[in-house]
C-alpha cells in the first residue's frame, strides 16, 4: 500500500512539477528576449535624468553610461557642472561612486540614491532583469504578458517585480518594485518608443513615481543607445577616474 | 463635434512631452576648465579662557569674532585618448593683504594600454575605506575629518597602475599600483639625497563581492608600514569597512618631564565602520578609530601644561608644537543625513559628531544644505565643541562656530 502511494506520488509529483519547470524555463527565455530587446549586450549611451520635485521644479542630469555583459555597468555625470567627473561602477551586485575631490571610489549599496529622486542606483545602473530576477508567467491576454519576477540574492534592490510586457515586439510596458512584505516601493513606466539604430527600437523614456515619495516624480530619458564593446578593465574602480577618455 | 476636436487637441498638445535633447560634449574638447567659486562668512564664538586662545590672541577682544573669506577652486583637464594633463588649483583671499595661492595638483598620464597607465607630477591619492579617518593612508593627505569631501593636496611622485579582469565569481578584478616619492628633505630648497625616495605599493583584489586591499610603505630610515582594508555589501542598504595599519620603527610625539619628546617604536592602527541607509532615506555612517601613536590622556595634560607656561611667559604661538584636530588615540565618528526631509525639497540636513572616547570631549557640527537649482548650494553649518576645559575639544579656542558658504560651480 505504501509503495503504492509513493510511486502514486511519485506519478503525480512529476506530472504536476513538470509543466511547473516548463513554464518557469519559458518565462526566464522570455525575460532573456526582453532583455535583448531593451539593451544590446555592450553598448555606450547617452542619457537624461530629470528629477521633478512637488512644488514643481526639476533638476537634471546628464549621464554617459557604458555597458557590457549582463554583470558590468559603468556611468559618468556630464552634466550639472557641480557633479561633472562624478562616476559610478556597478559589477553585479556590487556599488561604487567616485567623487574626484575625494579621490577614491567609495562603496554604495543599490537602495541609495546618488542623484535623489525616485530612482535608486539599481535603476540608474540597471542590469539585465534575467541577471537578477527569476521569472515566471503570472497570466497572459491576447495583446499583454504579466510576469512574475522573483529576486535571486538579498542584495537586489527589490524583493520581487511585476512586469507587464507588450506581446507587440515583446517591450516593457509598466513594471511594479515590490518590497519583501509586498508592499509597493515604485512603479516605472516605459514609453516613447524610438528607433536607436542598429535594429534597437524601444521604448525612449521611463519615468517613475512612489507612493514612498508623494509628488515627486523621476524621468530618464535616452537619446542615444550604440552597441560597443570595450575591455573588461574599463569596468574596474581603477578606471573611474579615466572614463571621460572613452567619450 | 468642432468643440470635442479642439478639446481632444488642446488634451493632446497638453499632454505631448518633447523628450528630445542635445547631448553635451558631442563635439569633443581636448582642454575643458571646471571649478567653483566659494564665499564663506564665519562667526565664531571664541573660549577666551583656553590657553590656546590665550596663546593666539594675547590682546583682549570681543568673544565674537568673524571671518570672511573667498576661495576659488580651478581645474583644467587636458585629454587625448592616450595621454591627459590635469591641473587642480585653490586660491583663497580674506583681503589684498591677505591672498594665497596652492597647487593642489598637477600631473600628466599616459596610458600604455587599456589596463596600465603611468603618472607623473602632484597628484593625490586617497587609500582606505574609512570615511573619517584613513589608518592606511599612507601616501594621503590631511583628512579633514568633519568635512572628507573638501579637495586637498596631493604628492609630488611618479605612479604606475595596472588592472586585470577575471571571469569567475570569486574574482572579478586586481590592480596593482606603485608610487615612486622624491625625498621629502631638501637641500637648497631644490635637491634631495637620492637615498631618501620612498615607496608605496597598492595591491587591490575584488574577491568574493568584497574590495580588499594591502599596501606597503618604506623608506630608506627603516620606517615601513603595512596595512589592509576591506569594504562590502552585507545587504542592499548595509555596507562594512575597515582598515588595519602596522608601523615599524615609526616616529612618536609625546611628553617626557614637561618636554615634547621624540621616539622610534612600532605600533598599530585601525578603523572599523559601516553605513546604513533605512526605509526613510535615512543614511547613517558610524566609525570607531583607534591610533596608537595619538596621545594619551597624560600627553594632552602635560601638553596644556606647556601651552599654559607658555601663556605665562608671553611666547610666540609659533614656538609651541601645533596639534591638529583628532590627535588622540580612540575616537567615535557618527553622521546622520536625511536629504529632504519633511518635504523640504532641495534640503539636506546631517548631523555628524566626533567623540574622544579618551577624555569625553566632542565636536558636533549639523551642516543644512539648500541647492534650489544646478551648481549653486547654500550651507548653513553650525559647530561646537563641548568638554571638560582640559579635554582635547573643551580646551580649543573655538567654542562654537557658524559659517555661512555659498557655493557656485561653473
Amino acid at each position: 500500500m505504501t509503495k503504492i502511494s509513493l510511486r502514486k506520488m511519485m506519478i503525480l509529483g512529476v506530472t504536476f512539477a513538470f509543466p511547473i519547470i516548463l513554464f518557469g524555463q519559458n518565462a526566464n527565455e522570455l525575460l532573456k528576449q526582453i532583455d535583448e530587446n531593451l539593451m544590446p549586450e555592450a553598448y555606450e549611451s547617452y542619457r537624461k535624468l530629470i528629477n521633478k520635485e512637488p512644488d514643481g521644479t526639476a533638476k537634471e542630469f546628464v549621464f554617459y553610461t557604458v555597458k557590457k555583459d549582463n554583470d558590468k555597468v559603468a556611468m559618468l555625470y556630464i552634466e550639472p557642472a557641480s557633479d561633472r567627473g562624478r562616476a559610478t561602477l556597478r559589477l553585479d551586485e556590487n556599488m561604487w561612486m567616485y567623487i574626484p575631490n575625494v579621490g577614491r571610489p567609495i562603496r554604495i549599496t543599490s537602495m541609495q540614491s546618488v542623484v535623489g529622486g525616485v530612482f535608486n542606483n539599481s535603476d540608474i545602473m540597471h542590469l539585465d532583469y534575467g541577471a537578477e530576477y527569476n521569472a515566471d508567467i503570472l497570466s497572459e491576454d491576447d495583446k499583454i504578458y504579466v510576469l512574475n519576477l522573483k529576486a535571486n540574492n538579498r542584495t537586489v534592490a527589490y524583493d520581487h517585480l511585476k512586469m507587464w510586457v507588450l506581446k507587440d515586439g515583446l517591450t516593457i510596458d509598466k513594471i511594479e518594485c515590490y518590497s519583501a512584505t509586498d508592499i509597493l516601493l515604485k512603479t516605472l513606466e516605459f514609453k516613447a518608443m524610438k528607433d536607436f539604430g542598429n535594429g534597437l527600437v524601444r521604448p525612449s523614456v521611463i519615468e517613475t513615481y512612489s507612493p514612498l515619495y508623494k509628488g515627486y516624480r523621476s524621468v530618464m530619458i535616452y537619446a542615444s543607445i550604440t552597441p560597443r564593446k570595450l575591455p573588461d578593465e574599463v569596468f574596474t574602480l581603477n578606471y573611474l577616474s579615466r572614463l571621460e577618455e572613452l567619450r | 463635434m468642432k468643440r470635442y476636436l479642439i478639446l481632444i487637441l488642446i488634451t493632446v498638445s497638453l499632454f505631448a512631452q518633447d523628450y528630445s535633447f542635445d547631448i553635451p560634449g558631442t563635439e569633443k574638447k581636448t582642454l575643458e576648465w571646471s571649478g567653483n567659486l566659494d564665499g564663506k562668512y564665519s562667526v565664531t564664538q571664541m573660549r577666551t579662557e583656553s590657553p590656546f586662545y590665550q596663546l593666539q590672541f594675547p590682546a583682549s577682544l570681543s568673544d565674537y569674532l568673524s571671518q570672511y573669506k573667498m576661495e576659488l577652486y580651478l581645474n583644467a583637464d587636458y585629454r587625448t585618448r592616450d595621454m591627459g594633463f590635469h591641473l587642480k588649483t585653490h586660491s583663497s583671499y580674506y583681503n589684498d593683504s591677505n591672498a594665497g595661492f596652492d597647487l593642489f595638483e598637477a600631473y600628466g598620464n599616459y596610458n600604455l594600454s587599456f589596463n596600465t597607465n603611468i603618472c607623473l607630477g602632484k597628484q593625490m591619492f586617497n587609500w582606505g575605506k574609512g570615511y573619517a579617518f584613513n589608518p592606511v593612508g599612507f601616501v594621503n593627505p590631511f583628512k579633514d575629518p568633519e568635512n572628507p569631501e573638501l579637495a586637498q593636496a596631493g604628492l609630488l611622485s611618479m605612479s604606475f597602475e595596472t588592472i586585470k579582469s577575471f571571469q569567475n565569481n570569486w574574482l572579478k578584478t586586481v590592480a596593482l599600483t606603485g608610487i615612486v616619492i622624491p625625498p621629502n628633505e631638501t637641500i637648497n630648497e631644490r635637491y634631495g639625497e637620492i637615498d631618501n625616495t620612498e615607496f608605496a605599493f597598492k595591491g587591490y583584489g575584488l574577491i568574493w563581492d568584497t574590495d580588499m586591499d594591502v599596501m606597503a610603505y618604506f623608506n630608506k630610515n627603516g620606517l615601513s608600514k603595512y596595512g589592509a582594508d576591506f569594504s562590502l555589501n552585507l545587504k542592499e542598504n548595509i555596507e562594512i569597512h575597515g582598515e588595519s595599519a602596522f608601523f615599524i620603527d615609526d616616529t612618536i610625539s609625546h611628553f617626557a618631564n614637561g618636554q615634547l619628546t621624540k621616539s622610534v617604536k612600532d605600533g598599530k592602527s585601525w578603523l572599523f565602520g559601516m553605513r546604513y541607509l533605512n526605509k526613510w532615506n535615512t543614511t547613517i555612517v558610524a566609525e570607531y578609530y583607534h591610533n596608537d601613536f595619538g596621545w594619551s590622556d597624560s600627553d594632552w595634560d602635560s601638553y596644556l601644561n606647556v601651552v599654559d607656561m607658555a601663556v605665562s611667559n608671553n611666547m610666540q604661538p609659533s614656538s609651541m608644537p601645533s596639534m591638529g584636530m583628532t590627535s588622540m588615540q580612540n575616537y567615535l565618528y557618527l553622521k546622520v543625513t536625511q536629504p529632504e526631509p519633511f518635504d523640504m525639497v532641495y534640503f539636506s540636513p546631517s548631523i555628524y559628531a566626533i567623540y574622544n572616547l579618551e577624555d569625553k570631549s566632542a565636536i558636533i557640527g549639523a551642516p543644512i544644505s539648500y541647492s534650489p537649482v544646478n551648481n549653486f548650494s547654500v550651507t548653513f553649518w553650525p559647530t561646537i565643541m563641548i568638554g571638560n576645559e582640559d579635554s582635547e575639544f573643551g580646551s580649543k579656542q573655538i567654542k562654537s562656530k557658524f559659517d555661512l558658504w555659498v557655493k557656485y560651480y561653473f
